[in-house]
């Protein structure tokens, strides 16, 4: 007999109630399974970087929820811009709280609004919020050793940002089941 | 839901009159004949929402014709616990094997319940399987399904009527209209 399927930490309950619906209509999905680069420094270290919420495979379609306050949408909204444009193959979907209460209106939970939204709904303790990448100064760089430009030889041009699917770091996998611990087959074999 | 409705209080705006939807299946009913011409179909009816629309649209084909029901379950219930998997409530009468199926809808948001029948009648190789629906609200989609007929492309906005409920009320309005969100509790 396996075991119950494991399920992810999800840092919100509108996670794990979006992860209910799609268990219940048969979409498999995956938890955070990528992250994408979208902000590096000068010396080409990733310092920004985003990780949609869930990854649905069949559909290859990302899906982010935010239900939280307005300031943290904004910072949201700029990431997935920045997303977008580095990387303009990944079809992406964003909840805000106006959709995920439709949602519940649509199933008839919108008892359940205030529990599963907001930071009343936060699962676990917030997220540390990246700050925002800091200007930095050029005479306060301490470059790696390069020659200096001159006007036959250019100066070595920044690091350009990967491109292409998922180029970030692959992070936990969490592969639905519906149920009975076995990955669900998407087609029947016919016959009620 | 414990509140009785009230059919007329609780409507705001009125999206899509009696006279509206009547032309619309009308014109439905023209084209589907139109595109099966020749052949025979069978109209499928999810219910419970789309039973208004499968009466009138039905009424509008000048072909042969057969009709048959499905129900399939819900998500949702009062409670965060699972609400398990998504149950065909009342299945198919008849084999549809070699059959042009027309899927008919009430509406189509999420495409979630849509994705989930596709893929159950396809199971059962049916000869064509198309689909129709009276109301499309694409701002809600999650699951992209190519809809053959679609009446109206309506505004993401709670609506009922013509079949459509909220908490099983307001099925039998001859119109399609707005809730009030005051009806549902909150305001966006």
């Amino acid at each position: 007999m396996s075991a119950a399927p494991t399920r992810p930490a999800f840092a919100h309950a509108s996670e794990a109630e979006l992860a209910r619906i799609l268990d219940f209509y048969e979409v498999r999905w995956t938890y955070e399974p990528d992250t994408y680069p979208i902000g590096w420094n000068l010396d080409g270290e990733v310092v920004e970087s985003f990780a949609p919420d869930f990854y649905l495979p069949d559909l290859d379609l990302y899906i982010e929820l935010t239900t939280l306050r307005q300031k943290l949408v904004r910072k949201k909204n700029r990431k997935l811009r920045r997303l977008r444009e580095l990387y303009p193959d990944i079809r992406i979907k964003l909840f805000y709280a106006r959709d995920f209460r439709m949602l519940m209106l649509k199933f008839g939970r919108m008892a359940l609004i205030d529990e599963l939204t907001g930071t009343s709904g936060q699962a676990t303790p917030p997220r540390s919020i990246e700050p925002e990448p800091a200007p930095v100064e050029v005479s306060a760089v301490d470059l790696p050793d390069q020659p200096v430009p001159t006007e036959d030889q250019p100066a070595t041009p920044a690091p350009s940002p990967p491109r292409g699917r998922r180029r970030g770091r692959r992070r936990h996998h969490a592969i639905a089941t519906a149920g009975n611990g076995e990955p669900k087959p998407l087609e029947r074999s016919g016959g009620s | 839901m414990n509140r009785t409705a009230d059919l007329q209080a609780d409507i705001g705006d009125v999206l899509l009159t009696e006279t509206d939807i009547a032309a619309k299946v009308h014109e439905l009913g023209e084209r589907i004949a139109a595109d099966y011409a020749g052949r025979t179909i069978t109209l499928v009816s999810v219910l419970k929402g789309s039973l208004p629309f499968m009466a009138d649209l039905m009424r509008e084909i000048s072909l042969p014709l057969r009709i048959d029901l499905m129900e399939v379950s819900s998500y949702g219930g009062a409670s965060t616990e699972s609400s398990g998997l998504v149950r065909i409530m009342k299945d198919l009468s008849a084999s549809i094997a070699g059959e042009d199926v027309l899927l008919v809808e009430d509406i189509i948001d999420t495409g979630l319940t849509l994705n989930y029948l596709i893929r159950y009648l396809r199971g059962k190789n049916p000869a064509s399987l198309r689909i129709c629906t009276l109301l499309d609200k694409p701002a809600r989609r999650l699951v992209d399904i190519p809809v053959d007929y679609v009446g109206f492309e309506i505004p993401d906005q709670f609506v009922v009527g013509y079949g459509l409920d909220y908490g099983e009320q307001y099925r039998n309005l001859r119109f399609v209209g707005v809730l009030r969100p005051e009806v549902y509790g909150t305001a966006d």
